[in-house]
């Protein structure tokens, strides 16, 4: 497999190291940043936690909506010489404000390279970006992944009982990127020991089975859920690693079909800053990927290009 | 394994405005001025039953085209694909599309694709039967295309039921020995690409600003490519940034300047995505009813549609997109940022 190995840095170059505490330097003016923040939403918890997967210097394949909101926190907090990579063709791009689609023309903002879809899942295979994060509708214990069809007890591929988007992204990020993070909601019809359709590739079925397929990925390293965050054993099996606040471990077991692994040290999940909560909303005025009203569907079209606008400008006056 | 050229006129000759018949892409595509309306671009290179790719992707989608595929009711379209948003969704709902093959299908991120569900799930208005790629495998089924093969090799899909239920993937060992299993990613050659771009002379030259998504190898992929464009411009303008050119006039059949062809999704430099009213495509679209009405309401000739919009709204969708992006200046700066 010599032909595969990546390139590694010739020159002795280290990655820079990931910002924690008052290192952080916020882009907006907020009281006690570094401290916890006193109210928060779950939405908010979970943006904070994936931008935490992502560390500095490293290359983050995203997409819409949750993983894009996460990397542009990334970028602005804990891991500013991260670059954020999109399926449509950006590389480096700094969003003033949230992406609501793919091609969204905010990613065309200080990005370093617009390229195509081909070049850059090409590069993907070629094992050139360090951690991506998908979604999915469900998920098993190896961390196979499934967002195409639900089938339920009659249905058939053909004839679902839920039609879902599709791969995307997720197959070629899960089968070639460094390493995944999965985000998805916690449930016990979607924590399945059989999945209907198999999209992405996880730890197949557990052991060095990635390796003998020939993947250059690890595969997933995390899930993070509305209640819990997991991480996976040598094995390739789901362990769970983390709760959020005020969620039990036997919460979190009844919402997962087999019987879960628990990690000894079980933690819970660290609550956002006060300076990360105030980023994260100051890129998402309009609450179009938090979600916690439903400002989104019924503000004016007048009234949303002039916050969009507004917001925009404060980011741009920071850089 | 076949390539992916599913559509009923795969072969047939198109004749075209020079009187050369274009089973194959030379002849017709010669250094002529290929600019025409939307309605005869439309009528003329997307027959009933053809297969069909869209350049753009949650951006410079050619929605007006696609608009207009459903105002001529055509039907029984195979749509060729990578990740489908609003357009897709409108024509499966109006009973366009038999079949799709691709990576991704929904509206947006604050809305599913209704019509697509109820096509799959209900049948409704017919069944849509899907074959499903990874987006690494849109690309690569283009490029094969492109290239004139049959099939391009991924390691994406293995190991998963992709291939399982797309009957034209293949899954072989390397035959050069390395021991790895490869997927075969058979070529699509649609009948018709449809790509809108900022820019084009009459001579098809297409300049793309921002991503390109895989809009440079549909074009190559496809037996004729239908581009829209924001403006029209003259070749002296081309031919200062031959660079921006990522479809040449050679793949190209038909020219037609439609401003804010895209919309309601964004056009990279010229406007942003008008998040509200795909906001009400998705909440319009949940209904069988609410959505045949939004169809009457909204599938109608363009510059009706623009009218509809309202100069005023358009307006400062390209204020918008003017606080964030600006084209280079292409003229020295006599020609402004466009």
């Amino acid at each position: 497999m010599t032909s595969r190995q990546r390139p590694e840095a010739v020159d002795g170059t280290r990655t820079p190291e990931t910002l924690s505490g008052a290192d952080i330097d916020y882009p907006v003016d907020v009281d006690r940043p570094h401290e916890t923040a006193e109210d928060y939403s779950l939405t908010e918890l979970l943006a904070v936690s994936a931008a935490h997967e992502i560390e500095n210097g490293e290359l983050a394949f995203i997409g819409v909506g949750m993983s894009l909101i996460s990397g542009i926190l990334a970028k602005h907090t804990r891991s500013p010489d991260c670059q954020l990579v999109t399926e449509s063709g950006y590389v480096g791009s700094r969003p003033p404000g949230v992406v609501q689609s793919i091609s969204d023309t905010v990613l065309g903002v200080d990005a370093l390279f617009a390229s195509n879809q081909f070049q850059i899942f090409t590069d993907n295979q070629r094992g050139l970006f360090d951690v991506g994060i998908i979604g999915a509708g469900q998920i098993d214990r190896y961390g196979n992944t499934n967002s195409t069809v639900v089938t339920g007890s009659d249905g058939t591929y053909d004839h679902p009982k839920v039609r879902l988007p599709g791969s995307g992204g997720s197959n070629d990020i899960m089968t070639s990127c460094g390493r995944s993070v999965v985000m998805m909601r916690q449930d016990e019809r979607a924590f399945t020991t059989d999945l209907d359709y198999r999209t992405a590739p996880g730890h197949l079925d557990g052991g060095d089975a990635r390796e003998r397929a020939g993947f250059r990925g690890d595969g997933p390293s995390a899930v993070i859920t509305d209640m819990a965050i997991f991480r996976f054993d040598d094995d390739g099996e789901m362990v769970l690693s983390a709760t959020h606040p005020g969620v039990d471990v036997d919460d979190v077991r009844a919402e997962v079909q087999w019987d879960l692994q628990v990690a000894d040290d079980v933690s819970t999940t660290p609550e956002p800053t006060r300076g990360e909560l105030a980023v994260l909303r100051a890129i998402d005025p309009t609450d179009t990927v938090l979600r916690g009203s439903d400002y989104i569907y019924e503000v004016g079209f007048e009234e949303w290009s002039e916050r969009v606008m507004e917001q925009w400008k404060t980011f741009q006056d920071t850089q | 394994m076949t390539p992916l050229d599913h559509g009923a006129v795969a072969g047939e000759s198109f004749p075209d405005a020079d009187g050369v018949a274009s089973g194959s892409p030379t002849g017709s595509r010669s250094r002529r001025d290929k600019t025409t309306d939307l309605e005869t671009a439309i009528d003329r290179y997307v027959p009933d039953g053809a297969s069909v790719a869209f350049g753009g992707m949650g951006g410079r989608d050619p929605e007006a085209a696609a608009r207009e595929i459903v105002r001529q009711g055509k039907s029984g379209l195979t749509v060729l694909d990578d990740a489908r948003t609003t357009l897709f969704d409108i024509m499966v709902g109006a009973g366009c599309v038999d079949r799709y093959v691709g990576s991704w299908v929904g509206t947006s991120l604050i809305s599913q694709g209704h019509n697509v569900r109820n096509a799959v799930e209900n049948d409704v208005p017919h069944h849509l039967e899907m074959r499903d790629v990874s987006n690494f495998g849109s690309s690569l089924m283009f490029l094969a295309g492109a290239m004139d093969v049959p099939f391009v090799p991924t390691r994406s899909m293995l190991e998963t039921d992709i291939p399982e239920h797309n009957p034209d993937i293949e899954v072989v060992e390397d035959p050069l020995g390395s021991g790895d299993d490869l997927a075969l990613v058979p070529a699509a050659t649609p009948d018709v690409a449809v790509i809108h771009v900022q820019r084009a002379d009459r001579l098809g030259n297409a300049q793309i600003w921002g991503n390109v998504v895989n809009d440079h190898l549909k074009a190559r992929a496809a037996d004729h490519v239908v581009v829209t464009c924001e403006e029209v411009v003259p070749t002296e303008t081309i031919q200062r940034h031959p660079e921006l050119t990522k479809i040449p006039f050679y793949a190209v059949d038909a020219v037609v300047e439609v401003p804010f062809g895209s919309h309601p999704w964004h056009c990279y430099g010229y406007y942003y995505a008008d998040l509200p009213f795909y906001r009400e495509y998705g909440q319009r679209s949940r209904d069988r009813e609410d959505f045949l009405d939004w169809l009457d309401e909204w599938v109608v000739p363009h510059d009706e549609y623009l009218e509809r919009v309202g100069a005023d709204r358009l307006a400062t969708l390209e204020q918008m997109e003017a606080q964030i992006n600006d084209l280079p200046p292409v003229d020295g700066g006599e020609e402004g940022s466009r």
